[in-house]
C-alpha cells in the first residue's frame, strides 16, 4: 500500500472531480461559498470513509448477485446519518445544501469507489483510499468556491469569516452576479478540469524526461 | 466471483443488512428528533415576533378544511401572523405575514425560501434592498400586486417571479384574515 501515491492520485491523477468526472451535480451546484464547500466535501469524506471501510470489511460476506443493492442501503444509512446529524447541530449548512446532501446516495463518487476499490481490497487500504478520495474531491470544490465567490460575489471565506457575509475583496459593482449562478459552475469547472489535465500531462512529460536521461 | 448463492440466503443477507440500517437509524434519530423539531418551532417564533409586535405571546389558531396556501396561523392582541407558502421561481418560500385586526399588512418576515442568489434571494436578505422590499408591503390591504403588475408593493430587479409570489403570498393571509379574522 503506497500511501504517497495514493493521497497523490486522490488529490490530482485521479481526482474524483477533476479527472474521473464523478459527483458533477452537486460540484456545479454547491459551489457558491466556501462554508458550503468544506461542509459538503466534508461530508462526502466521511461517509466516503465510513461506507468504504464497512463494504470492504463486508466484501466477502455480501454474495456478488446483491452486492448493489447492500452499497445503496449501506451508503443511505450513512447519508441520513449525517443529514440528520447536520439538520440538528449546524442547521445553517444543512439548509444551504438543501437537497444535495441526502443526493449524496446516488453520489457517484461514492458507490464507484465502492464497487472499484472497497469490493476488492482491505479494510485500511479502503478507509485510506475514502480518505484520499474525499480530500481529492474537497480541494476541487474549496478551489470551485473560491474563484466563483470572489468573481460573483467579490467576497473571500462566505459563511465562516466576517460574521458570514465573508471578506469583501472587490468592490459589489464589479463582482459579475453569473459566477454564481449554474452557468459559472460550468465555467469554472471547464477551466479548473483544463489545468488540472494540463498539469497531470506537465509532469508526465517530466518523468519522461528524467527517465531518459 | 462464480459462486451459486441460493434465493434464500440472499433474501436473508439483504434483510439482516436493511435491519441493521433500520436500527442505526432509529438511534441517531432518537438522539436527534427533538433538537431538530426545537429548531424549527424557533424559526418559526423568530419569523412570528418579527411581525407581530407582541409575538411572543401569539397562540397558534386551529385551522380546518381546505386554507390554501395558508399553512398556519397564531394570534395576539395585536394582529394575526399567518404562515403562508406561495410557490416561488425554484421551491415554495415559506412567508410570515403580519395582520393587524383590521386587514393591513404589519410586517413580512421570509422563513425559508430557495430563490436565485443575489436576484430573488434579496427578498429574504437582511439588506437594506431586502428591507425595503419587505417593508413596501406594510400597510397595504385587500389584494396585493406589485409595482410590475401595477400594484402598490415594489418588484425586485431580475426577480419578477419572486416578487409576485410573495404578493400572492401576502394576498392569501390578508383574505385569511378578513374571512376569519
Amino acid at each position: 500500500m503506497d500511501v504517497k501515491k495514493m493521497f497523490k492520485e486522490g488529490l490530482l491523477t485521479k481526482n474524483p472531480v477533476l479527472v474521473q468526472l464523478l459527483g458533477m451535480c452537486s460540484t456545479l451546484a454547491i459551489t457558491t461559498s466556501l462554508f458550503n464547500g468544506i461542509g459538503m466535501g466534508l461530508s462526502v469524506t466521511i461517509i466516503l470513509i465510513c461506507s468504504n471501510v464497512l463494504i470492504s470489511a463486508l466484501r466477502k460476506v455480501i454474495p456478488a448477485q446483491i452486492r448493489i443493492a447492500a452499497y445503496i442501503v449501506i451508503i443511505a444509512t450513512f447519508v441520513t446519518i449525517v443529514d440528520l446529524l447536520l439538520q440538528a447541530f449546524l442547521p445553517e449548512l444543512s439548509e444551504n445544501l438543501g437537497v444535495f446532501i441526502p443526493l449524496i446516495v446516488v453520489n457517484c463518487i461514492i458507490l464507484g469507489r465502492a464497487e472499484a476499490f472497497a469490493s476488492r481490497n482491505g479494510v485500511l487500504a479502503s478507509a485510506l483510499d475514502g480518505l484520499t478520495q474525499g480530500i481529492g474531491y474537497t480541494a476541487a470544490l474549496v478551489i470551485m468556491c473560491v474563484v466563483r465567490e470572489l468573481l460573483g460575489s467579490g467576497t473571500f471565506g462566505g459563511g465562516i469569516l466576517g460574521g458570514g457575509e465573508g471578506i469583501r475583496i472587490l468592490p459589489e459593482e464589479v463582482s459579475a452576479l453569473l459566477m454564481i449562478q449554474p452557468v459559472g459552475g460550468f465555467l469554472t469547472l471547464g477551466v479548473l478540469i483544463a489545468g488540472a489535465q494540463w498539469l497531470v500531462r506537465h509532469l508526465e512529460k517530466r518523468k519522461q524526461e528524467a527517465v531518459k536521461k | 466471483m462464480k459462486s451459486r448463492v441460493s434465493i434464500p440466503r440472499l433474501a436473508l443477507t439483504l434483510l439482516l443488512i436493511t435491519a441493521l440500517a433500520a436500527g442505526a437509524l432509529s438511534a441517531v434519530n432518537a438522539i436527534t428528533q427533538e433538537r431538530i423539531a426545537a429548531i424549527e418551532q424557533e424559526k418559526i417564533l423568530e419569523a412570528i415576533s418579527q411581525v407581530l409586535p407582541d409575538g411572543e405571546d401569539a397562540q397558534e389558531v386551529a385551522l380546518s378544511g381546505n386554507t390554501g396556501l395558508v399553512q398556519a396561523v397564531y394570534a395576539s392582541a395585536s394582529g394575526y401572523a399567518v404562515q403562508v407558502a406561495p410557490s416561488g421561481f425554484k421551491d415554495t418560500i415559506t412567508l410570515m405575514v403580519g395582520v393587524s385586526p383590521e386587514g393591513a399588512v404589519l410586517a413580512i418576515s421570509v422563513v425559508s425560501h430557495s430563490e436565485t442568489a443575489g436576484l430573488g434571494a434579496v427578498c429574504a436578505a437582511d439588506t437594506t434592498a431586502g428591507q425595503r422590499f419587505r417593508d413596501s408591503f406594510v400597510g397595504l390591504t385587500g389584494s396585493v400586486a406589485v409595482s410590475k403588475d401595477g400594484g402598490e408593493a415594489d418588484t425586485l430587479t431580475g426577480a419578477t417571479i419572486t416578487s409576485r409570489a410573495v404578493a400572492e403570498g401576502v394576498s392569501a393571509a390578508l383574505a385569511w384574515v378578513a374571512e376569519n379574522g
